[in-house]
């Protein structure tokens, strides 16, 4: 049965690995914590992995996971960390079919993610991945008004960065 | 079209990222060790209640035992080390539970809600032991002052009140300032999140 478990465990998680890759990306800003960050999401993730009853997909339940790992589990904090470590930081977006203002535009938005707090990253990932108001008042335990009003004050906060 | 709008379709559009771990990799890291902020705090906690308790063991109890004794205080030694035994697994107990409770399954909230709480156990603890200790220390000072009272002159009595005084709160005081610095640098964090969550909490309730 563990076998079982464990086996579809990493087929579940690593289909879907791109997700925490994302908020790896919005929590950290250099290779080595990302790696950091996800490696402490996967434990937790494994961790919780029996409880997962699979009546929710697995990754809306893997977004609440990964997402309570990276602000209340992990431990460095991003706003300390200098812009310029951001250079360093590896996007990895050089791809041939990919549109160069798009591009510039994910630096950008990177960058203006990178300056929020912690509660308003959460809140702005959640809205680019469009998840709906139900699902992110769940995931934070946070009313569904307080998440709307909380989101449109991140949204602000977001655009004063990126066009000020 | 709003700002947002342009950024979101960039973000919709960003590639896959290009390091992904393979399934072994992803199996070696699940198997590895968390060193998350709730494990700190559980190994910390668990140091808390050995290194309070092994106080005693570092003291020269049989002196102390000897001088407890000449005092007439062995009943009251007594009854408040049962007690505060019976205490201290109180506080393990809950400690473990809460520590148990803690789950990333839960909303933000509730696992931070969580995370404070089991701090909070251990810092009871420590404050329960900083009292326990002051305590003693006043009522050793009080009988010692009545066995030697009639030898003892105003001026000497009140100078052995001012430095137990003293002692006991710079003792308690740098236990105290190291338990505040120790939390403070782990849980500078999640204090802020808590906060920031609570912040919008409070805008419609």
């Amino acid at each position: 049965m563990q076998k079982d478990l464990e086996t579809k465990f990493l087929l579940d998680f690593e289909t879907n690995q791109n997700i925490a890759h994302k908020i790896c990306r919005v929590y950290t800003t250099n290779q080595s914590d990302h790696n950091d960050l996800f490696q402490e999401i996967t434990i937790q993730l494994w961790k919780n992995y029996p409880k997962f009853r699979g009546d929710a997909k697995f990754s809306t339940w893997m977004y609440r996971v990964a997402l309570n790992t990276a602000i209340s589990l992990y431990r460095k904090s991003t706003r300390t960390v200098k812009t310029q470590d951001i250079s360093d930081f590896a996007y990895k977006i050089k791809s041939t079919d990919y549109d160069d203002t798009e591009e510039i535009q994910l630096k950008a938005l990177y960058k203006a993610i990178h300056k929020l707090n912690d509660i308003d990253k959460a809140l702005i990932f959640l809205y680019l991945e469009d998840k709906p108001y139900k699902e992110i008042s769940e995931t934070l335990g946070i009313s569904s008004v307080n998440a709307r009003v909380k989101m449109n004050r991140a949204k602000e906060k977001l655009k004063n960065i990126l066009n000020p | 079209m709003d700002l947002l709008e342009n950024y979101k379709k960039a973000w919709e559009n960003q590639p896959e990222e290009n390091n992904k771990f393979s399934a072994v990799e992803i199996y070696k890291m699940a198997k590895s060790r968390s060193s998350s902020i709730v494990k700190w705090i559980f190994i910390i906690g668990i140091l808390e209640f050995v290194l309070l308790n092994s106080l005693y063991f570092v003291f020269d109890m049989d002196s102390a035992y000897a001088e407890y004794e000449k005092l007439g205080l062995m009943n009251f030694v007594y009854c408040t080390q049962i007690l505060a035994y019976i205490i201290l697994f109180y506080f393990l107990g809950m400690f473990y539970i809460n520590y148990k409770s803690i789950s990333t399954v839960d909303s933000t909230k509730k696992l931070m809600k969580k995370i404070v709480k089991t701090r909070k156990t251990v810092r009871n603890y420590v404050l329960f032991n900083l009292g326990y200790m002051a305590l003693l220390m006043f009522t050793v000072m009080i009988a010692e002052i009545n066995f030697n009272f009639e030898d003892l002159n105003i001026k000497q009595i009140l100078l052995i009140i001012l430095l137990t005084f003293v002692i006991t709160l710079v003792f308690l005081g740098v236990l105290w300032l190291f338990y505040q610095l120790l939390y403070g640098i782990l849980l500078k964090k999640l204090y802020k999140n808590h906060i920031e969550l609570a912040k919008l909490d409070s805008i419609n309730s």
